[in-house]
């Protein structure tokens, strides 16, 4: 199949190569403006600074407990255990073989440094993207569910299910995610964990309450795109499904979502992308995504122009690798 | 086999009532084939749909192999698992290969083993000659080889009773041949069918009696020889005239 493109006269003129040249035009005066304007007001690029954000080193020093001697130093496979024999008895260190800072038979006081090395750590942007990764996979997977069952109640003829459906899809899209999330945090999120609280019950971190205002908000878009691919699909395919004697379950499960989930594929992609940049309202009830982890290290480094451009290469590098998944799928299901 | 007495079917569009059965009673024996014609709008796919309960006669009974499917208490399913459909549009699962069509109930709904369901799926598409077509999907196909498809796909649940709702009248000309020879040999092997269609050569050569509908109502029934030479009642003189 051709696209609408071919349509047109295939034969490029000269004014084609004019307009692209515009482009890289506009594309290179919007960094150079940017670069001249931020050298107006002194601002120094330290783009050197950022890697430490994702992975650092760490200085790790392992120091003694007690007073006593190293009794052994056991040495196996470039891990070192240290043995130290005092008085209350006798306790045992483990680290690399490289990081040795004593020899046995060494005296050891409480506090000495038996060991030094370095070790690599997550850094804070790391952190925020893949709490942002979690945060959406969990949404999305649950967004799913609740969309699914919503849009079926949706069609329903049972007043019950269908009414209880408009309601919580209109009470979702008519309202905005922030207020929402304070909802999920603020209200219910207090209720919850006082009603554990009296039962003795661990309290339910924030992150949840999150997820929930994510998946919920996600529900009821993906409720609404079933219920319409469902009433895409003809009417002659669930009455042929019907008179080969499957139920309605079966029909639904074997005929009609099949092929009404390969409709909403396309608009479900764009949905499950809005809701990766939404989770990043959730900073706002303490859960540290990659925004609120982004404006910590801006107010720590003073360097909010790399951060934030850096923040959104992030948010883009997920949103383009969830599209070309879900465009991947598109592809499979059609090539058929 | 099925005995449908005294049924009405209304619809109400836009507020306004259109009476598509009125009092409609009819008998067919075992093996028997019948063959439904009128006009269009004479309520011809309204009295074969309300056969399967894909609609559902507001009043009357209607008793298929004993089982009353008026009866809130009867499983629906089961009654439709022994009653075949075949469609105007074919209504062939787009999703599913041509082979997937056909043992997708017998699978899902009779619980058959795959295997199994497979063999005689294949056995079936042989029989409508278009075996070599299994693999395929269903928009890969002419209308007549997906009538086929469709009439093989009602087959496989081994049905008692064969309904056609219109087979032919959605297919090119060319085509219509190849799906009424399937019917044909349907009906020398002597399966219960109930068909609606403007094919009046079929309905001369293949039915045991002619049912003529009009306006909702059952005109007049006989042999196709009775039907075509000698009718009765002036409006089916005129449908005849009409289209012959």
């Amino acid at each position: 199949m051709g696209s609408p493109l071919s349509l047109k006269r295939s034969k490029q003129g000269d004014h084609y190569y004019f307009w692209v040249g515009v482009f890289f035009f506009i594309v290179i005066g919007v960094a150079l403006s940017l670069y001249f304007s931020a050298r107006q007001i002194d601002y120094t690029w330290r783009w050197y600074r950022l890697p430490k954000y994702f992975a650092y080193q760490e200085q790790v020093e392992i120091k003694a407990e007690i007073d006593g001697e190293a009794v052994s130093i056991l040495k196996k496979s470039k891990i070192a255990v240290v043995q130290v024999k005092g008085l209350e008895g006798t306790e045992s260190y483990t680290f690399p073989e490289s990081a040795l800072k004593i020899e046995e038979g060494d005296t050891i006081y409480y506090g000495d440094v038996l060991a030094t090395y370095k070790k690599w750590r997550v850094g804070i942007l790391l952190e925020g993207l893949w709490l942002t990764l979690k945060v959406s996979i969990i949404a999305i997977v649950f967004g799913i569910l609740i969309g699914l069952f919503t849009g079926l109640a949706r069609i329903s003829s049972n007043p019950a299910l269908k009414w209880s459906a408009i309601t919580y899809i209109e009470i979702i899209r008519g309202s905005p995610l922030l207020v929402q999330i304070f909802i999920w945090y603020f209200v219910l999120g207090t209720l919850f964990n006082n009603i554990l609280a009296k039962h003795g019950i661990v309290q339910i971190p924030p992150l949840w309450f999150g997820v929930a205002a994510l998946a919920c908000f996600t529900g009821a878009y993906v409720a609404e795109m079933v219920r319409a691919g469902i009433q895409s699909i003809h009417r002659g395919q669930t009455e042929a499904a019907r008179s080969l004697g499957m139920t309605y379950v079966k029909s639904m499960r074997y005929v009609i979502l099949p092929q009404a989930l390969r409709r909403i594929l396309p608009p479900l992609s764009g949905q499950f992308i809005s809701l990766i940049k939404d989770s990043s309202l959730l900073g706002i009830i303490a859960i540290r995504e990659l925004t609120k982890a982004t404006r910590e290290v801006v107010t720590t480094s003073l360097q909010p122009f790399e951060l934030w451009f850096v923040c959104a290469l992030l948010y883009l590098v997920l949103t383009f690798s969830l599209s070309m998944v879900l465009q991947y799928l598109e592809r499979r299901q059609l090539a058929i | 086999m099925i005995d449908v007495k005294n049924i009405s079917k209304t619809f109400i569009s836009h507020s306004t009532e259109v009476k598509a059965l009125v009092n409609v009673t009819a008998q067919i024996d075992p093996g028997e084939v019948v063959v439904v014609l009128g006009p269009s709008g004479s309520g011809k796919s309204t009295f074969i749909r309300c056969l399967n309960y894909l609609n559902v006669a507001d009043e009357g009974s209607i008793i298929i192999d004993g089982i009353d499917i008026l009866d809130p208490k009867t499983d629906i399913n089961k009654v439709r698992a022994e009653v075949g459909m075949v469609f105007q549009s074919f209504n062939l699962f787009p999703h599913k290969t041509v082979l997937e069509n056909v043992t997708l109930a017998p699978i899902v709904v009779r619980k058959n083993p795959k295997e199994e369901a497979l063999k005689k799926g294949m056995a079936l598409l042989e029989k409508v000659g278009i075996q070599e077509k299994a693999n395929v999907y269903p928009d890969q196909l002419s209308g007549g080889q997906q009538q086929r498809v469709a009439i093989a796909r009602a087959l496989a649940m081994e049905p008692k009773i064969m309904l056609f709702d219109e087979p032919t009248s959605a297919l090119d000309p060319e085509m219509v041949g190849e799906v009424l020879d399937v019917m044909k040999k349907l009906a020398r092997e002597g399966m219960t069918m109930v068909v609606v269609t403007h094919e009046m050569g079929f309905a001369r050569e293949v039915a045991d009696r002619v049912i003529f509908m009009d306006e909702g109502a059952i005109v007049e029934v006989g042999t196709p020889e009775h039907f075509f030479k000698n009718p009765t009642h002036d409006r089916t003189k005129l449908f005849l005239s009409q289209i012959l």
